[in-house]
């Protein structure tokens, strides 16, 4: 088990080393110049010559990427272009918004979306099972600002149940944190409900139709137990993978829900970054967001291990 | 982004073998119909899914047939008027009329779909194929695949878009970036469990070269697969060009799309509603008539994955 | 420590955190009627108003540096951290005396040699302080509050330099920071003004903290826009940063932000329908929107080609596209100057009056040798006033007949695009669009816009000896009506060798919550004199 960690960490290096270089590669290459930027709209051509030379941007491409890759090897992500800030405090700053909203929508997803799952399988064909199987298509279908300006509309402006946008740290008490954070969670977690009820019901009716199944019902445990003790324990682990996956898409989705709801999150700090040409701050996130995937992959794997015996790797 | 066809992909590649061979599928008991309506009704959700689909290219193709104006024209001193006669949705906030732009956008989305349909189901074929037979090619690509799939598609897009200037070629090509990885996975993963088969050892030893093989054995068994990835790949794509449009960095804002014409009226939804409101309802269901096709192709091509799903 | 212990310590601090935390909105809602929460035009995205020149830097600079002048509501320069100043009689030498008893935010005295390192930062940065160091003996400090400023010639618009509003203003910082390189960042910002800059809880992209320095000294005037006593009444503003003005608006409606400086006029009509919300003109002074064109190549090098674009253009059409329905908050000005402001005037502007020509103008273009060369139009899209100039330019050319290459960008790659001279077919550009604060419009001093010093000149690079004759005429004029004089001829001049192609002069809201009072209408937004109650 302990190698098996180790291997799946040390096998994230490649990875991640692809990443950095082509995302360095990429940005080099851009056309946008975070020195015209900084200079402002009065500035002269040579006032922006002045402020590249300043930066580093006219070294080589090789040196300028061996710098980085050194100082990262270092702990250092750099300092970001537009406040020169360092971009770790910069991230830190943004890390507790969106983990938050991420694990809020995790928690409803999954809250609403395996009850529906199972509810949608145990009397599949019915109405019911239909009714799920249409929200779910719908959840793929309709973009996620859309369903963000429905639900500010109805319950932040017409019923003032909840705030339109923001967000409270925690540490200012959960209640106002949790408040700041329902609507964002509802409209980021529509595709991710869509999506586990669908693999939730899939994988319930296969594993209803199972002998141990038949064999628990012969023994007279009743239709509770059944379906939440027996069937959905044996059914969790393609769940869990669609989970898994279903993260790298909520990243994405956060960028779009944080920008509505302004919550001050890493998605929007991302499309900030890349809009402003922040060079090192982009890098650092990109480097983040790999490393959080792999992560959340290699629990995912050791998650199996405990909800199946029979995986062993 | 892609969720959809991370689901189709994911128990083929990533989880582990688990349970008891499946029994052998008991087939449905024949209908007393003619063969197309059987089919529509055994299949409804590619009938309705697929009526959509072809009203929304027959609307991309007649778009201006259909009682529509130039939608670029300007008219700065009729702007934001509600739906009347004279505007049907409503004009925006530089006076062009909505209808026709939103009929006009029909044209870049089903472009933007079935382009990166089309060229990441063929680009995630080859890789795919070469990464599943060239052991040598297998390491680097898939790290490179992998590389690619741990950063979120929409950031990823972001990104390539942010590096290009905004063109409907651009946002086809950030969008086929994004997708490949996982249709590449898809392939392999096909394409190393039909390398155990025995029909596949049978071929070498009959001395079938390895072009042959593909050719012959291995790519009409991805088809099925790859078709309904093809799909969700074509909806996820669509509502993909929205959300780049919607944030700026899509499809340029002189040609009328969904996503722009959503983006342009995102800031006055309390006072104009039906500025977003018509593009969004078009979008969702030509989005929901490509997810439904794809339900009824997986179910029809592939009961295998049927019951996965 | 064992076991017993720890969980004891622990089971403490759960009931301190129990505690603490219900009492916490009770504390909150007392902090809220001194805590002013405000939605800037954009993101502050760095804090060093020397070396970044957006409008927002300058903005929350004034929060928290002093200048030495400011301008009132007039435009007159006032005195504001100095006390005196003296002239000798051939204008050459100036001194200036600080007022007693300055400190800055980290209780140190401001001292003269903290404002000459300052000046003498913000003069290699500034277009008027360029050219003061051009014709600068020397910047010295003479003693604790008094420094001397030789010139080898008069310079008569010293004052007005030193108190202006536009980017970057005469912000004294001390000696220390101020030693920075001019084109390098600042790191630690040690104010002089009334507020002091929470730098912990600054988070570039959300949000920016201001608290009260309680260590000020206003000065007993009344405040009128840089001059004047700047009081604080309130501990707190809170900037926080909305892209989505349709956020912005729905936060300032459920009260949850107290005052938004830019809202779009379109949301104008819901935000005045509800009774607790104020609407009015920002910004007296306006802003013209710019069509700006590359003078170095076809078709733009030519001045029949521009002039087609003067005769075609219908200030109309972009004003409305940019200010949306209500006709109070644009006109029409066939010139480069400010409305309203003494120098105003419309010399030389029949060509932008009046029936808009589009056949003349293809004929123009026709004699200009224009042949469908394609025509690089670079619209940034995330700013909403180059987005709708763009699209209506767009439409415009393609009337006049020219084949329009358009490119859709933001405004980062906009600036880069803008400062390439290559060909336009070849990574450069034939036109653009910006816009101009009416503050800098006022006169030529801060006006880099309006500059023909070919390649020394803003983008576009226009070269035309005539304007800049006119404008060295503006900057030598002793009197009202030699300014007037020579601001008449370089309007007409500008205008007949199209410096660029104004779209036209257009105002925007603010908007508060009416438990707030004080707001006024200026340049900036003044936070001095504001208060809020609960």
């Amino acid at each position: 088990m302990g190698g098996y960690v180790l291997r799946r960490i040390l096998s994230t290096v490649p990875v991640m080393a692809v990443v950095a270089l082509f995302v360095f590669s990429l940005l080099y290459i851009a056309p946008g110049d975070p020195a015209a930027i900084i200079a402002g709209d009065q500035a002269t051509p040579a006032d922006i010559e002045r402020i590249r030379q300043s930066l580093g941007l006219e070294r080589p491409f090789l040196v300028q990427f061996g710098d980085w890759v050194w100082r990262i090897l270092h702990g250092d992500l750099g300092t970001s272009i537009f406040t020169s800030l360092p971009v770790t405090n910069l991230i830190a700053q943004r890390i507790e918004p969106t983990v938050s909203l991420m694990v809020v929508t995790l928690i409803l997803s999954i809250g609403v979306a395996v009850p529906l799952g199972v509810a949608a399988a145990w009397k599949a064909g019915s109405l019911v099972d239909r009714l799920v199987m249409a929200f779910a298509v719908f959840g793929f279908s309709v973009p996620v600002f859309v369903i963000a300006y429905l639900l500010a509309y109805v319950f932040a402006l017409e019923l003032d149940w909840l705030p339109v946008q923001g967000y409270t740290p925690i540490a200012r008490g959960f209640w106002p944190w949790l408040q700041n954070l329902i609507l964002p969670s509802i409209a980021l977690g529509a595709v991710y409900i869509a999506l586990i009820a669908r693999m939730t019901r899939a994988t319930m009716l296969e594993v209803l139709q199972q002998d141990y199944i038949k064999t628990a019902r012969a023994k007279g445990i009743g239709q509770g137990g059944i379906l939440f003790i027996h069937a959905l324990k044996n059914a969790a682990v393609p769940i869990v993978t669609v989970i898994g996956l279903g993260i790298a898409a909520l990243i994405g989705g956060a960028v779009v829900t944080e920008s509505v709801f302004v919550i001050p999150g890493l998605g929007r700090l991302t499309v900030d970054s890349i809009l402003r040409r922040d060079y090192p701050v982009i890098q650092g996130l990109v480097l983040l967001f790999s490393f959080a995937y792999v992560l959340v992959n290699l629990c995912i794997d050791l998650i199996y291990t405990l909800l199946d015996p029979r995986i062993r790797y | 982004m892609s969720v959809v066809s991370d689901l189709a992909s994911a128990p083929l590649a990533e989880t582990p073998a688990i349970g008891a061979p499946k029994l052998p599928d008991i087939l449905a008991p024949v209908k007393p119909h003619g063969r197309v309506v059987g089919f529509c009704l055994r299949h409804p959700t590619i009938v309705i899914g697929g009526g959509i689909l072809v009203i929304m290219i027959l609307i991309a193709v007649l778009a201006p047939y259909l009682g529509t104006v130039d939608p670029t024209t300007l008219a700065p001193s009729k702007r934001t008027r509600e739906p009347s006669a004279l505007f049907w949705f409503g004009s925006d906030m530089l006076g062009r009329d909505i209808y026709s732009r939103v009929l006009f956008g029909t044209r870049v989305s089903l472009l933007v779909g079935f382009s990166v349909a089309f060229l990441a189901s063929f680009i995630g074929l080859a890789i795919g194929l070469s990464a599943g037979f060239l052991r040598a090619a297998d390491g680097v690509v898939m790290r490179v695949m992998d590389g690619l799939m741990s950063i979120p598609p929409i950031l990823l897009a972001i990104a390539l878009m942010a590096l290009t200037r905004g063109s409907v070629g651009n946002v086809i090509t950030a969008i086929t970036i994004a997708e490949v990885p996982r249709v590449s996975r898809l392939v392999r993963g096909v394409v190393l469990s039909l390398r155990e088969q025995p029909f596949i050892d049978g071929a070498v030893a009959a001395g079938t070269r390895v072009p042959m093989i593909i050719l012959r054995h291995v790519v009409p068994n991805t088809l099925a697969p790859l078709t309904v990835q093809a799909t969700y790949i074509c909806a996820s794509a669509m509502i993909t060009e929205a959300i780049l449009s919607f944030l700026g960095v899509g499809t340029p804002p002189i040609i009328p799309s969904w996503g722009n014409i959503m983006a342009e009226g995102r800031a006055l939804w309390q006072v104009k509603f039906y500025i977003v409101l018509f593009p969004a309802i078009f979008l969702s269901l030509t989005v929901l008539a490509v997810n439904l096709l794809g339900d009824g192709l997986r179910d029809a091509l592939d009961p295998r994955l049927a019951k996965k799903l | 420590m064992d076991r017993r212990t720890l969980l004891k310590s622990l089971a403490g601090t759960g009931a301190l955190a129990a505690v603490s935390r219900f009492p916490a909105p009770a504390l909150a809602q007392g902090a809220d009627a001194r805590t002013l929460r405000f939605v800037p035009q954009a993101n502050l995205a760095n804090f060093d108003p020397i070396w970044g020149t957006q409008y927002v830097v300058r903005n929350a600079a004034a929060l928290v540096w002093d200048t030495l002048y400011g301008v009132d509501e007039n435009l007159a320069p006032k005195r504001q951290m100095v006390e005196s100043e003296t002239v000798t009689e051939d204008g050459l030498t100036w001194t200036f005396t600080l007022r007693p008893g300055l400190k800055f935010h980290n209780g140190e005295p401001v001292l003269a040699k903290d404002a000459a390192a300052s000046m003498a930062r913000w003069s290699a940065r500034d277009p008027m302080g360029i050219m003061l160091q051009g014709i600068q003996e020397e910047l010295v400090a003479i003693d604790d509050r008094s420094f001397r400023w030789v010139l080898k010639k008069p310079f008569p618009k010293m004052l007005f330099a030193l108190a202006k509003n536009n980017a970057p203003c005469s912000f004294v910082m001390p000696e220390s920071i101020a030693k920075t390189d001019p084109f390098k960042q600042i790191t630690e910002y040690v104010g002089s003004g009334p507020m002091r800059f929470v730098k912990d809880e600054w988070v570039p992209g959300a949000r920016a903290v201001f608290a009260k320095n309680p260590d000020y000294v206003p000065r007993s005037e009344p405040a009128s826009w840089l001059a004047g006593g700047k009081k604080i009444l309130v501990d707190r503003i809170e900037w926080i940063v909305m892209p989505d003005p349709a956020t912005a608006s729905a936060a300032l409606q459920n009260g949850e932000v107290d005052w938004w400086e830019n809202p779009i006029s379109d949301l104008v009509p819901l935000l005045r329908k509800n009774s607790n919300i104020n609407v009015d003109i920002a910004d007296p002074l306006g802003n013209i929107g710019s069509f700006r064109m590359n003078h170095l190549y076809p078709p733009f090098n030519n001045v029949k080609a521009r002039r087609a674009i003067l005769m075609a253009l219908s200030q109309e059409d972009y004003m409305r596209a940019l200010v949306g329905s209500d006709d109070k908050l644009w006109r029409p000005i066939p010139g480069y100057f400010t409305p309203g402001t003494p120098l105003y005037n419309e010399e030389g502007g029949e060509i932008l009056k009046g029936k808009r020509d589009l056949d003349g103008a293809k004929r123009l273009l026709a004699e200009a040798g224009y042949k469908g060369e394609p025509i690089t139009c670079v619209v940034a899209q995330d700013q909403p006033i180059t987005k709708a100039q763009g699209d209506v330019t767009a439409d415009l050319l393609k009337q006049l007949g020219m084949n329009v290459d358009f490119v859709a960008t933001d405004w980062g790659t906009t600036g880069t695009r803008r400062a390439m001279k290559n060909p336009p077919g070849q990574g450069g550009w034939s036109m653009f669009h910006t816009w101009h604060a009416g503050a800098d419009c006022i006169n030529p001093a801060a006006y880099t816009a309006i500059r023909c010093n070919g390649d020394k000149a803003w983008f576009g690079w226009p070269n035309s000896p005539e304007v800049e004759n006119d404008i060295t005429a503006w900057f030598d004029a002793k009197t009202l009506d030699e300014e007037k004089a020579a601001m008449r001829k370089l309007n007409k001049d500008a205008l007949d060798f199209v410096v660029y192609a104004p779209t036209g002069f257009f105002l925007t809201y603010q908007a508060w919550r009416k438990n707030v009072s004080g707001v006024v209408k200026g340049p900036l937004p003044f936070p001095w004199g504001v208060s809020k109650t609960a």
